[in-house]
Order: C-alpha cells, then sequence, then structure tokens
C-alpha cells in the first residue's frame, strides 16, 4: 500500500508544480554557479577540485533544503486539508503511509540528483573526478536527505502543522549548516572536532573536502564521516518511531 | 448483543478538550436498519461517529461493530464505510483519480469496473475527468459518498451528508441512500435536521449535550414529547 | 715634434680614462656603494625574462633572474623574493594564488659567481603590473633589489568554457518544456 501513497504523492508533486518549481529553481542556481565558476575572471581559475568542492556543496545543501520542505508539506498536509481521518478509516497502516511518505521525497532527491549530473560533468570536465565526485555526492546526499526527511516526518507527526514543522525543521537546518559553511583552516580544537562529529552536514563537506581536495577516496578514509551522518540518521529513526507511537496514543483527530 | 443487532454501544463516556462530548451512551442498531441520530450541533453526533469507527477511545465503555469490539483496527475494517464532516479531498485530482486511489486502498478486484460502477451511481460519470477543484459542494458531497461506498461495506456512517446541498442535492444523495439501505446495507445518519431523518430512517435516537434523550421511531417521539411539529419535538427534546 | 707627440699621449690617455670611467662608473659605482655602505649586501639582481612575461590571465609564465655575488669572496644565506605591484591601483599584489614560492632559498654564491633564479607564476588577474625582486643576505641589515620589469596581463574572454553554456541554458529550458508539456497534457484531459 505504501506504493499507492507514494504513486499518489509523486503526482500531486508534479501537477500541483510542487516539485517542477523547485526542480527548475535549483536548475537555474546550478547554471549560474557553473558559469559563473567557469568564467569568471577569478573564480574559474580555482583549482578544479575546489570548484567541484564548492559545487558539491551547493548541490547538497539545495536538495536538502528542498527536501525539508517537501517533507514538511507532506504528512502536515494530510492534516490540514483533513484528508487524515479517511486515510486512516482505509485498511492503510502508518508504516505504509511513511513509507510511502518517504519514497517521494527520495523521489524528488533522485530527480534533483539527475538534474544536477550534467552541471558537474561540465565542471569536471578534462578531469578523473566525476565518477568519484558523484559517487560520494549520491551517497552524503542521500543520507542527509534520508536522515533529515526521517527526522521532519517525527516533527509533522507532534506538530501536525505545516508552519510549525517547516519553521523547526528550518532552524535545525541552518543549526547544522552554519557551521559547515567555515573553512576547514577556521575549524580547529576539540570543539570543530565535536561538531564534525555530531553535525551531519558537517561531516558531509569535510568528507568531500578529503575526497577531492585531499584525495583521500576509500570509504575506510572516510569511514568516521560515514559514521556521524549514519548516527544522525540513526537518532532521527528513534524520534520517529517516539512521534508515531504518540501520534497513535492522541489518535488522528487529536484529543 | 441480539442476533441482528450489527451496532452495540454499552455505558460509553467520552471527554476531551475539557469538557464531556459523550456521557454514558446506550444505543443499539439492528442489521439492515436506516438509523437516524439527531442533535444539535456539538451535542456529540461526530464524535460519537468516531467512537464506532475507531477513530477515538472510549474513556469508559464497550461499543462492538458486527459482534466484535472496536479496536484501533477496526476502523480499517473493509466492513464499514464513513462519510465525515471533514473536508477530505485531493482537489487537484480528477474525480476518477481520487475514486482509483481509495478504491485500490481497499484492494477491491475489477478496479475499473469498480469505479465507474460508483461514478455512475453518485450521478459523476460524465464530470469524472474533471479536477475535484471544479467541481460544486454538491458534486463534491457525491463523491464522498462514492469513496465511502466503495468498498461495498455493511454499514455505513454519515456525518452530516447533505450539509450544504441544495433540496435537489439532498433529493439524490437521500434517494442514493434509500437504494442502499434497500439493498440490506445498514444506515447510520447522523444529522441535526429532524424533517430529513424522520422522512428517510425506520428508528433514530437523539442526543443532546453528550446524552440520550429519546430512542424510537417518531411516533415514539410525539409520544414522548406530547408533540406533533417536528420543530417542537426537537426543541422539545435538546433544550 | 716633441710637443705634438706629447698631447697626443696625452689626449689618448685622458680619453681612455674617460671612456674606462664611463664604462666601469656603475659597477664601481655599485661596488662603491656596497663596498661605500657595509649594510647592503655586493650583490647584482636583474630580471632576464622581462620581454616574455607579458600574457592571458590563467596562464602560468616563468620568471627568469640572475643574481650575482660582485664580491671576491662568497656571500651565504641568500634568500631572493619576489615583489609585485599593480601599477593602476598602486596597492602591492598578494602573492598566495600567483605563486607556490614567492621566497627562493639560494643559499651560498661563490665569490664573482652567477646564479639562476625562476618563479613559477599563474596570472591570477589581468592588469598592469611592475615586478622586481629583492635579495636578503643574513649578514647584512639591507636588502638589494633589481631594476623594475613591467609587464601587462589581458583578460581572460572566454564566453563558454568547457561548453557549459548548452548545459546552463539547456536545461532549465528542457524542464520547463517538459512541465509545460505534461500540464498541458493533463489540462486537454480533464477539460
Amino acid at each position: 500500500m505504501h506504493k499507492l501513497i507514494w504513486k499518489k504523492d509523486i503526482l500531486a508533486e508534479i501537477y500541483t508544480w510542487k516539485s517542477a518549481l523547485w526542480l527548475l529553481l535549483t536548475a537555474l542556481i546550478y547554471s549560474v554557479t557553473c558559469y559563473l565558476l567557469l568564467t569568471n575572471k577569478e573564480l574559474s581559475l580555482l583549482d578544479q577540485t575546489e570548484m567541484l568542492w564548492l559545487l558539491g556543496k551547493i548541490i547538497i545543501g539545495a536538495s536538502l533544503l528542498v527536501a525539508i520542505i517537501d517533507a514538511s508539506s507532506l504528512i502536515t498536509t494530510e492534516f490540514e486539508q483533513e484528508t487524515i481521518e479517511d486515510l486512516f478509516l482505509s485498511p492503510l497502516p502508518v508504516r505504509d503511509f511513511i513509507l510511502g511518505k518517504f519514497l517521494t521525497v527520495m523521489s524528488v532527491w533522485a530527480l534533483m540528483y539527475a538534474v544536477a549530473v550534467p552541471y558537474v560533468l561540465v565542471s569536471s570536465a578534462g578531469s578523473n573526478l566525476s565518477a568519484v565526485f558523484l559517487a560520494y555526492a549520491a551517497l552524503y546526499g542521500t543520507l542527509l536527505i534520508a536522515g533529515f526527511t526521517v527526522l521532519v516526518f517525527g516533527l509533522s507527526f507532534l506538530y501536525r502543522s505545516f508552519k510549525n514543522t517547516l519553521t523547526t525543521s528550518l532552524v535545525l537546518f541552518l543549526a547544522a549548516g552554519i557551521p559547515a559553511l567555515f573553512a576547514a583552516t577556521l575549524k580547529t580544537g576539540i570543539v570543530a572536532s565535536v561538531i564534525t562529529a555530531i553535525n551531519p552536514l558537517d561531516a558531509a563537506f569535510a568528507s568531500l573536502d578529503n575526497v577531492l581536495v585531499d584525495y583521500h577516496a576509500s570509504l575506510s578514509a572516510n569511514w568516521p564521516y560515514l559514521l556521524s551522518i549514519l548516527g544522525f540518521s540513526a537518532a532521527a529513526g528513534v524520534f520517529l518511531f517516539v512521534s508515531v507511537r504518540i501520534f497513535e496514543k492522541r489518535g488522528v483527530i487529536k484529543e | 448483543m441480539q442476533s441482528n443487532e450489527i451496532i452495540k454501544m454499552n455505558g460509553v463516556n467520552k471527554s476531551y478538550g475539557g469538557r464531556q462530548a459523550v456521557r454514558d451512551l446506550n444505543l443499539s442498531v439492528a442489521k439492515g436498519e436506516f438509523f437516524g441520530f439527531l442533535g444539535p450541533n456539538g451535542a456529540g453526533k461526530t464524535t460519537t461517529i468516531r467512537l464506532m469507527t475507531g477513530i477515538l477511545k472510549p474513556d469508559t465503555g464497550e461499543i462492538e461493530i458486527s459482534g466484535k469490539p472496536v479496536s484501533e483496527k477496526s476502523h480499517r475494517s473493509d466492513k464499514i464505510g464513513v462519510l465525515s464532516e471533514s473536508k477530505g479531498l485531493y482537489e487537484w485530482m480528477t474525480g476518477r483519480e481520487f475514486l482509483r486511489f481509495f478504491v485500490s486502498l481497499y484492494g477491491v478486484k475489477n478496479l475499473n469496473g469498480r469505479i465507474d460502477e460508483l461514478l455512475a451511481a453518485v450521478g459523476l460519470a460524465d464530470r469524472a475527468d474533471s479536477p475535484v477543484l471544479s467541481y460544486s459542494r454538491g458534486m463534491k458531497q457525491r463523491l464522498k459518498l462514492a469513496r465511502a461506498i466503495a468498498n461495498d461495506p455493511e454499514i455505513l456512517f454519515l456525518d452530516e451528508p447533505t450539509l450544504g446541498l441544495d433540496p435537489q442535492g439532498q433529493e439524490d444523495i437521500q434517494r442514493l441512500l434509500k437504494k442502499m439501505n434497500d439493498k440490506g446495507m445498514t444506515i447510520f445518519y447522523s444529522s441535526h435536521l429532524l424533517h430529513e431523518v424522520s422522512r428517510l430512517c425506520n428508528r433514530m435516537a437523539v442526543i443532546a449535550d453528550g446524552a440520550l434523550v429519546a430512542d424510537g421511531t417518531l411516533e415514539d417521539l410525539r409520544r414522548q414529547t406530547k408533540k406533533e411539529d417536528l420543530r417542537d419535538i426537537f426543541l422539545a427534546l435538546t433544550k | 715634434m716633441k710637443d705634438k707627440l706629447l698631447k697626443t699621449k696625452y689626449f689618448f690617455t685622458i680619453s681612455a680614462a674617460v671612456i674606462s670611467f664611463a664604462v666601469f662608473a656603475p659597477n664601481i659605482s655599485s661596488a662603491q656603494t656596497a663596498a661605500g655602505d657595509p649594510a647592503m649586501p655586493p650583490i647584482i639582481l636583474e630580471i632576464s625574462s622581462s620581454r616574455t612575461l607579458s600574457g592571458t590571465a590563467g596562464d602560468f609564465v616563468e620568471v627568469h633572474g640572475d643574481i650575482k655575488n660582485a664580491a671576491s669572496k662568497p656571500i651565504t644565506d641568500v634568500t631572493a623574493y619576489l615583489s609585485l605591484v599593480d601599477t593602476k591601483t598602486h596597492m602591492p599584489v598578494d602573492l598566495e594564488d600567483w605563486s607556490v614560492e614567492k621566497g627562493l632559498f639560494v643559499g651560498t654564491i661563490g665569490g664573482a659567481a652567477t646564479l639562476p633564479l625562476d618563479w613559477k607564476i599563474h596570472f591570477v588577474t589581468s592588469g598592469d603590473y611592475a615586478l622586481s625582486i629583492l635579495a636578503v643576505v643574513k649578514d647584512y641589515d639591507k636588502p638589494i633589489g633589481s631594476a623594475i620589469t613591467y609587464f601587462h596581463v589581458a583578460p581572460k574572454q572566454n564566453l563558454n568554457p568547457g561548453a557549459v553554456l548548452p548545459v546552463a541554458l539547456g536545461e532549465p529550458i528542457f524542464l520547463a518544456m517538459f512541465f509545460l508539456a505534461f500540464k498541458y497534457r493533463r489540462d486537454k484531459k480533464s477539460a
């Protein structure tokens, strides 16, 4: 039954222009970024690895932001449009409901990744960096978006309001994003190490830097960063589990 | 529970939002009955339906549907259909897409055939491929009714099904419900309109301020209140 | 006759002295300057690639120079640096991105010996520049510099590097057309 929810929501994304507009906007952002990187008098003289690292941060950051906004609306609009009661009056289990919505967000990410690929290929032309970059962008993008989606779903079940869910999610995104924007040279010492350990976005960017700039492309060299992201996703999963239990106890109609 | 009782409530209490929504409610509905559930706004009609369908859990008391206690899974049973008072429509979908989605959830075989049947039954066949956003209020209500009977339920719960409809729309819905009841479907019809309920229903119960104040045929209510006029009967019972 | 010969001898002697002075004076003066100012090292710096230095932003070029020990004794602990100034803005240029090695440790230069100096620099920004080489020696307080070389870096004009335009323009257009076609098809179906 999760496939029914998945199909319904994907069609909603397209027919209501939600994902369509986001894909278009992100394509425009990538276009401007790539063009500037390659033609700007100073930026185009960046080392190609640094160019890709910058592009990688933009791809992952933009996709994550879109995923958070999308995930914030998927469950909460069912409450606000009052379709949730009819959904749970049908034989649809909560588990399938969540899985279908989750697959919708991951599908949007897959589309955004596909949109980004030509830009990566053009920016990395002449080097042998595209394959490793695309592989790591896919890995980290998927893990980050999966983790944040699960977290946002947990908030959706608690708040049942799009506005509150989105506000909280964006604050969490900023809290993760701001330290990640600091240059590696500024992040020294034990505080910086703790931030990288608990901040999945920082870990992803640091790993991309490790792969592209320092040429440590093996998984074993990036294991600590992967661990940080997996840990975050696991914690988000626990939060969702608890939220769903609270939702089931309170009931579909909040008592 | 008597063998032909399909709905039974015993001593049910429910409070939420700081007020007692349903107090010590005892109610039974026989199989195949067209049962009316009357009350003014805020009397507890919607809460009662939600308790029966398992959307809400009672604080105390027992509720049985088709001889089985209502649990959190029972409202997902394919034996019941519900037309709730919530908006509950995906307006970007067409009528056909909307029904396809819900009919698929119930795992109905012969999907396309069943959808065509439902659309014809509620009179939406010619507008099936238009977006729900373009439907009138009456059409939306008919579409919701089609969804409620998608799984051919044994019991159909209706919460204010003709609310906001013009007389023709009301007539269309009522005719359809009568037809389904004639085929054996038990209908639990909740409304605040006594004239409507008295016309359609075999038996009715009246709820006021969460408590049952009357239960029987229209004649029983007339005898109880010593009133003839429907409005007077209603006011006498619910004041 | 004797007087004439004497006058001619005096004329050629004096002329030779004047010509010698004119030829050797700079060296003598610098040597005298160096020798005269004990704080400055007896070093002569020259940029030999001054004619080939101009290019376009993004180019990598080599700066060649020579460092000569004008004294007869060896000089130790010599370091040479590049110095670059933007002649339009009259501001020094931070060589961080221009050159990996701004300073070259030359070490010891033997008496009257000449050693080559080579830097690889990356033309980061277009403009007009003045380049010189400075040398510092451990045992001397003051640095010594070469003559200034002027060069021009032309701007990099490339409207479609790496064929980015087809992707940068094409992809958003393609997506927009795809979704519009989708919507048109659906609206037609629903009409």
